[in-house]
Protein backbone atom coordinates (compact mmCIF):
# COMPACT_ATOMS: atom_id res chain seq x y z
CA UNK A 1 0.00 0.00 0.00
CA UNK A 2 2.86 2.31 0.99
CA UNK A 3 4.63 1.44 -2.42
CA UNK A 4 1.27 2.32 -4.38
CA UNK A 5 1.37 5.63 -2.94
CA UNK A 6 4.86 6.07 -3.03
CA UNK A 7 4.62 5.30 -6.92
CA UNK A 8 1.58 7.70 -7.42
CA UNK A 9 3.15 10.39 -5.83
CA UNK A 10 6.50 10.07 -7.85
CA UNK A 11 3.94 9.65 -11.11
CA UNK A 12 2.53 13.04 -9.95
CA UNK A 13 5.80 14.63 -9.48
CA UNK A 14 7.22 13.79 -13.16
CA UNK A 15 3.86 15.03 -14.42
CA UNK A 16 4.56 18.25 -12.71
CA UNK A 17 7.84 18.81 -14.03
CA UNK A 18 6.90 17.61 -17.48
CA UNK A 19 4.71 20.31 -17.12
CA UNK A 20 6.17 23.04 -16.28
CA UNK A 21 8.66 22.29 -18.80
CA UNK A 22 6.38 22.68 -21.71
CA UNK A 23 4.77 25.69 -19.91
CA UNK A 24 8.39 26.93 -19.91
CA UNK A 25 9.09 26.17 -22.91
CA UNK A 26 5.86 28.02 -24.69
CA UNK A 27 7.01 30.70 -22.52
CA UNK A 28 10.35 31.28 -23.70
CA UNK A 29 8.85 30.76 -27.23
CA UNK A 30 6.86 33.33 -26.51
CA UNK A 31 9.16 35.17 -24.80
CA UNK A 32 11.28 37.16 -27.64
CA UNK A 33 14.76 36.16 -25.41
CA UNK A 34 16.20 33.53 -28.22
CA UNK A 35 18.66 35.60 -30.18
CA UNK A 36 17.65 34.48 -34.28
CA UNK A 37 20.37 37.04 -35.89
CA UNK A 38 22.64 35.49 -38.23
CA UNK A 39 25.46 36.96 -36.77
CA UNK A 40 25.22 35.36 -33.45
CA UNK A 41 26.05 31.88 -33.92
CA UNK A 42 24.66 28.86 -31.96
CA UNK A 43 26.66 27.44 -28.95
CA UNK A 44 28.90 24.58 -30.02
CA UNK A 45 26.88 21.92 -28.62
CA UNK A 46 23.77 23.62 -30.72
CA UNK A 47 26.05 23.21 -33.83
CA UNK A 48 27.24 19.76 -33.30
CA UNK A 49 23.42 18.77 -32.71
CA UNK A 50 22.20 20.51 -35.49
CA UNK A 51 25.07 19.02 -37.79
CA UNK A 52 24.82 15.42 -36.43
CA UNK A 53 21.17 15.66 -36.86
CA UNK A 54 21.80 16.76 -40.78
CA UNK A 55 23.96 14.54 -41.91
CA UNK A 56 22.25 12.24 -40.36
CA UNK A 57 19.41 12.79 -41.78
CA UNK A 58 20.46 13.58 -45.35
CA UNK A 59 23.28 10.12 -45.81
CA UNK A 60 19.40 8.08 -44.43
CA UNK A 61 17.45 10.07 -47.43
CA UNK A 62 20.31 9.76 -50.15
CA UNK A 63 21.08 5.80 -49.44
CA UNK A 64 18.11 4.83 -52.33
CA UNK A 65 19.57 7.61 -54.80
CA UNK A 66 20.43 5.75 -58.24
CA UNK A 67 23.98 7.26 -59.51
CA UNK A 68 23.81 7.49 -63.05
CA UNK A 69 27.05 5.77 -64.99
CA UNK A 70 27.81 8.42 -66.70
CA UNK A 71 28.56 11.53 -64.73
CA UNK A 72 32.46 12.27 -65.93
CA UNK A 73 31.23 13.26 -69.51
CA UNK A 74 32.14 16.74 -70.95
CA UNK A 75 28.74 17.10 -71.73
CA UNK A 76 27.38 17.10 -68.45
CA UNK A 77 30.66 19.11 -67.19
CA UNK A 78 29.49 21.94 -69.64
CA UNK A 79 25.85 21.97 -68.72
CA UNK A 80 26.38 20.91 -65.16
CA UNK A 81 29.53 24.25 -65.02
CA UNK A 82 26.92 26.71 -66.67
CA UNK A 83 24.33 26.12 -64.29
CA UNK A 84 26.94 26.15 -61.05
CA UNK A 85 27.71 29.27 -61.93
CA UNK A 86 24.66 30.92 -62.08
CA UNK A 87 22.51 29.45 -59.11
CA UNK A 88 25.38 28.28 -56.62
CA UNK A 89 28.53 30.08 -57.27
CA UNK A 90 27.34 33.37 -55.36
CA UNK A 91 27.38 31.43 -51.78
CA UNK A 92 29.73 28.31 -53.01
CA UNK A 93 31.96 30.28 -54.44
CA UNK A 94 34.84 30.31 -57.90
CA UNK A 95 38.43 29.29 -58.55
CA UNK A 96 40.25 32.67 -57.55
CA UNK A 97 37.49 33.38 -54.47
CA UNK A 98 37.71 32.92 -50.95
CA UNK A 99 34.82 35.15 -49.76
CA UNK A 100 31.85 36.68 -51.28
CA UNK A 101 29.09 38.61 -49.31
CA UNK A 102 26.61 35.45 -49.02
CA UNK A 103 29.71 33.43 -47.13
CA UNK A 104 30.79 36.21 -44.99
CA UNK A 105 26.60 37.16 -43.76
CA UNK A 106 24.78 33.55 -44.08
CA UNK A 107 24.89 31.38 -41.16
CA UNK A 108 25.78 28.50 -41.26
CA UNK A 109 28.38 29.28 -43.86
CA UNK A 110 27.46 27.88 -47.16
CA UNK A 111 30.47 25.70 -47.86
CA UNK A 112 33.10 26.81 -50.15
CA UNK A 113 33.11 23.59 -53.03
CA UNK A 114 36.24 24.87 -54.63
CA UNK A 115 37.98 24.21 -51.71
CA UNK A 116 36.67 20.74 -50.73
CA UNK A 117 38.70 18.15 -52.45
CA UNK A 118 37.11 15.17 -53.53
CA UNK A 119 38.43 12.06 -51.29
CA UNK A 120 37.46 9.79 -53.79
CA UNK A 121 36.11 10.85 -57.12
CA UNK A 122 33.79 7.94 -57.72
CA UNK A 123 32.39 7.06 -54.13
CA UNK A 124 29.15 6.72 -54.66
CA UNK A 125 27.97 8.22 -51.42
CA UNK A 126 29.19 11.65 -52.04
CA UNK A 127 27.51 11.86 -55.32
CA UNK A 128 24.23 10.69 -53.82
CA UNK A 129 24.45 13.10 -51.21
CA UNK A 130 25.78 15.94 -53.34
CA UNK A 131 22.21 15.30 -55.26
CA UNK A 132 19.62 15.24 -52.87
CA UNK A 133 21.22 17.95 -51.53
CA UNK A 134 20.63 19.81 -54.36
CA UNK A 135 17.30 18.42 -55.17
CA UNK A 136 15.63 18.81 -51.29
CA UNK A 137 17.91 21.89 -50.42
CA UNK A 138 17.96 22.31 -46.32
CA UNK A 139 15.91 23.36 -44.06
CA UNK A 140 16.74 26.96 -42.40
CA UNK A 141 20.04 26.94 -43.70
CA UNK A 142 19.89 28.99 -46.78
CA UNK A 143 20.12 26.19 -49.66
CA UNK A 144 17.19 26.24 -51.73
CA UNK A 145 15.16 23.01 -53.46
CA UNK A 146 16.34 23.03 -56.72
CA UNK A 147 13.63 20.44 -57.70
CA UNK A 148 10.56 22.43 -58.61
CA UNK A 149 12.02 24.11 -61.61
CA UNK A 150 14.71 21.47 -62.04
CA UNK A 151 14.61 17.74 -63.46
CA UNK A 152 16.67 15.03 -62.57
CA UNK A 153 18.82 15.08 -65.32
CA UNK A 154 19.88 18.85 -64.56
CA UNK A 155 20.69 18.02 -61.20
CA UNK A 156 23.29 15.21 -62.16
CA UNK A 157 24.87 17.47 -64.57
CA UNK A 158 25.86 19.95 -61.22
CA UNK A 159 26.79 16.82 -59.37
CA UNK A 160 29.00 16.22 -62.38
CA UNK A 161 30.72 19.65 -62.46
CA UNK A 162 31.01 19.51 -58.43
CA UNK A 163 33.05 16.31 -58.83
CA UNK A 164 35.64 18.51 -60.82
CA UNK A 165 35.57 21.60 -59.41
CA UNK A 166 38.52 21.87 -57.22
CA UNK A 167 40.72 20.77 -59.87
CA UNK A 168 39.51 23.56 -61.89
CA UNK A 169 41.70 26.94 -62.69
CA UNK A 170 39.92 30.39 -63.07
CA UNK A 171 40.37 30.15 -66.81
CA UNK A 172 39.37 26.60 -67.07
CA UNK A 173 36.31 27.28 -65.03
CA UNK A 174 35.54 30.72 -67.09
CA UNK A 175 35.55 28.56 -70.80
CA UNK A 176 33.55 25.82 -69.00
CA UNK A 177 30.88 28.06 -67.09
CA UNK A 178 30.63 30.68 -70.14
CA UNK A 179 27.17 30.23 -71.74
CA UNK A 180 27.55 32.84 -73.98
CA UNK A 181 29.02 32.47 -77.41
CA UNK A 182 33.06 32.54 -78.05
CA UNK A 183 34.73 35.89 -79.01
CA UNK A 184 34.66 34.51 -82.86
CA UNK A 185 30.92 35.16 -82.69
CA UNK A 186 30.15 30.87 -82.85
CA UNK A 187 28.74 28.65 -79.71
CA UNK B 1 -22.20 23.07 -70.20
CA UNK B 2 -20.34 23.00 -67.14
CA UNK B 3 -18.69 20.21 -68.76
CA UNK B 4 -16.93 22.78 -71.09
CA UNK B 5 -16.41 25.90 -68.43
CA UNK B 6 -13.99 23.47 -66.96
CA UNK B 7 -12.25 22.59 -69.76
CA UNK B 8 -11.96 26.17 -70.66
CA UNK B 9 -10.51 26.98 -67.71
CA UNK B 10 -8.28 23.55 -67.26
CA UNK B 11 -6.82 23.46 -70.28
CA UNK B 12 -5.26 26.97 -70.24
CA UNK B 13 -4.49 26.12 -66.38
CA UNK B 14 -2.60 23.46 -67.63
CA UNK B 15 -0.84 24.84 -70.36
CA UNK B 16 0.32 27.99 -67.85
CA UNK B 17 1.72 25.15 -65.07
CA UNK B 18 3.68 23.03 -67.83
CA UNK B 19 5.04 26.36 -69.50
CA UNK B 20 6.50 27.29 -66.03
CA UNK B 21 7.75 23.89 -65.07
CA UNK B 22 10.84 24.15 -66.80
CA UNK B 23 13.64 26.43 -65.03
CA UNK B 24 14.27 27.96 -68.89
CA UNK B 25 18.72 28.02 -69.81
CA UNK B 26 17.78 30.88 -71.74
CA UNK B 27 16.62 32.89 -68.51
CA UNK B 28 20.56 33.31 -67.92
CA UNK B 29 21.54 34.31 -71.74
CA UNK B 30 21.19 38.09 -71.28
CA UNK B 31 23.74 38.17 -68.40
CA UNK B 32 25.91 35.21 -70.36
CA UNK B 33 29.68 35.37 -70.13
CA UNK B 34 31.59 34.22 -73.86
CA UNK B 35 34.04 31.78 -73.35
CA UNK B 36 37.50 33.33 -72.96
CA UNK B 37 39.25 31.07 -75.32
CA UNK B 38 42.04 32.87 -76.01
CA UNK B 39 43.45 31.57 -72.34
CA UNK B 40 43.32 28.51 -74.07
CA UNK B 41 46.20 29.61 -75.97
CA UNK B 42 48.30 29.79 -73.15
CA UNK B 43 48.12 27.01 -71.39
CA UNK B 44 50.37 23.87 -71.87
CA UNK B 45 49.24 22.01 -74.70
CA UNK B 46 51.62 18.84 -73.99
CA UNK B 47 50.56 18.53 -70.42
CA UNK B 48 46.87 18.42 -71.70
CA UNK B 49 45.38 15.11 -71.41
CA UNK B 50 42.95 15.01 -74.32
CA UNK B 51 40.77 11.97 -72.67
CA UNK B 52 40.52 14.24 -70.18
CA UNK B 53 36.52 15.16 -69.73
CA UNK B 54 37.87 19.07 -68.97
CA UNK B 55 39.62 19.47 -71.65
CA UNK B 56 37.04 18.11 -73.85
CA UNK B 57 34.63 20.43 -72.41
CA UNK B 58 37.17 23.43 -72.86
CA UNK B 59 37.82 21.71 -76.53
CA UNK B 60 33.76 22.02 -77.27
CA UNK B 61 33.28 25.58 -76.11
CA UNK B 62 36.46 26.95 -78.21
CA UNK B 63 35.79 24.74 -81.23
CA UNK B 64 34.90 27.04 -83.36
CA UNK B 65 37.30 29.41 -82.26
CA UNK B 66 39.97 27.09 -83.18
CA UNK B 67 38.22 26.08 -86.49
CA UNK B 68 38.14 29.77 -86.91
CA UNK B 69 41.62 30.23 -86.41
CA UNK B 70 42.58 27.95 -88.83
CA UNK B 71 40.00 28.72 -91.56
CA UNK B 72 42.02 32.25 -90.97
CA UNK B 73 45.21 30.99 -91.24
CA UNK B 74 44.34 28.89 -94.15
CA UNK B 75 42.79 32.12 -95.11
CA UNK B 76 45.56 34.30 -94.78
CA UNK B 77 48.08 31.67 -96.49
CA UNK B 78 45.83 31.07 -99.06
CA UNK B 79 45.34 35.28 -99.45
CA UNK B 80 48.95 35.12 -99.28
CA UNK B 81 49.48 32.90 -102.36
CA UNK B 82 47.14 34.68 -103.94
CA UNK B 83 48.57 37.80 -103.73
CA UNK B 84 51.96 36.09 -105.11
CA UNK B 85 50.05 34.52 -107.83
CA UNK B 86 48.36 37.88 -108.82
CA UNK B 87 51.39 39.79 -107.57
CA UNK B 88 53.55 37.47 -109.88
CA UNK B 89 50.80 37.99 -112.52
CA UNK B 90 51.26 41.27 -112.28
CA UNK B 91 54.67 41.06 -112.64
CA UNK B 92 53.86 39.41 -115.96
CA UNK B 93 51.24 41.36 -116.92
CA UNK B 94 54.10 44.33 -116.36
CA UNK B 95 56.37 41.96 -118.29
CA UNK B 96 54.23 41.45 -121.03
CA UNK B 97 53.30 45.13 -121.74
Amino acid sequence: MVIVLKKGACFKRLLSAVGVIVIGGVAFLYSGLYPVGADDPHYDVTTWALETLRESSIARASLSVDVPPDLSSAERLLKGGADYNDMCAGCHLKPGESESDFTLGLYPSPPNLVAIPRTDADKKSEDQRSFWIIKHGIKASGMPAWAPRHDDERIWNMVAFLKRLPDLTSAQYQIITARGTNKTGHH
Amino acid sequence: MKKKFSVLVAVPALILAFSAQAHDEKEHMKTAESPDCAAMSGMDHSKMDMNDPVVMAMMTQCMSTVEHGEEESDAASHAHSHSDHMTGAGKAGESSQ
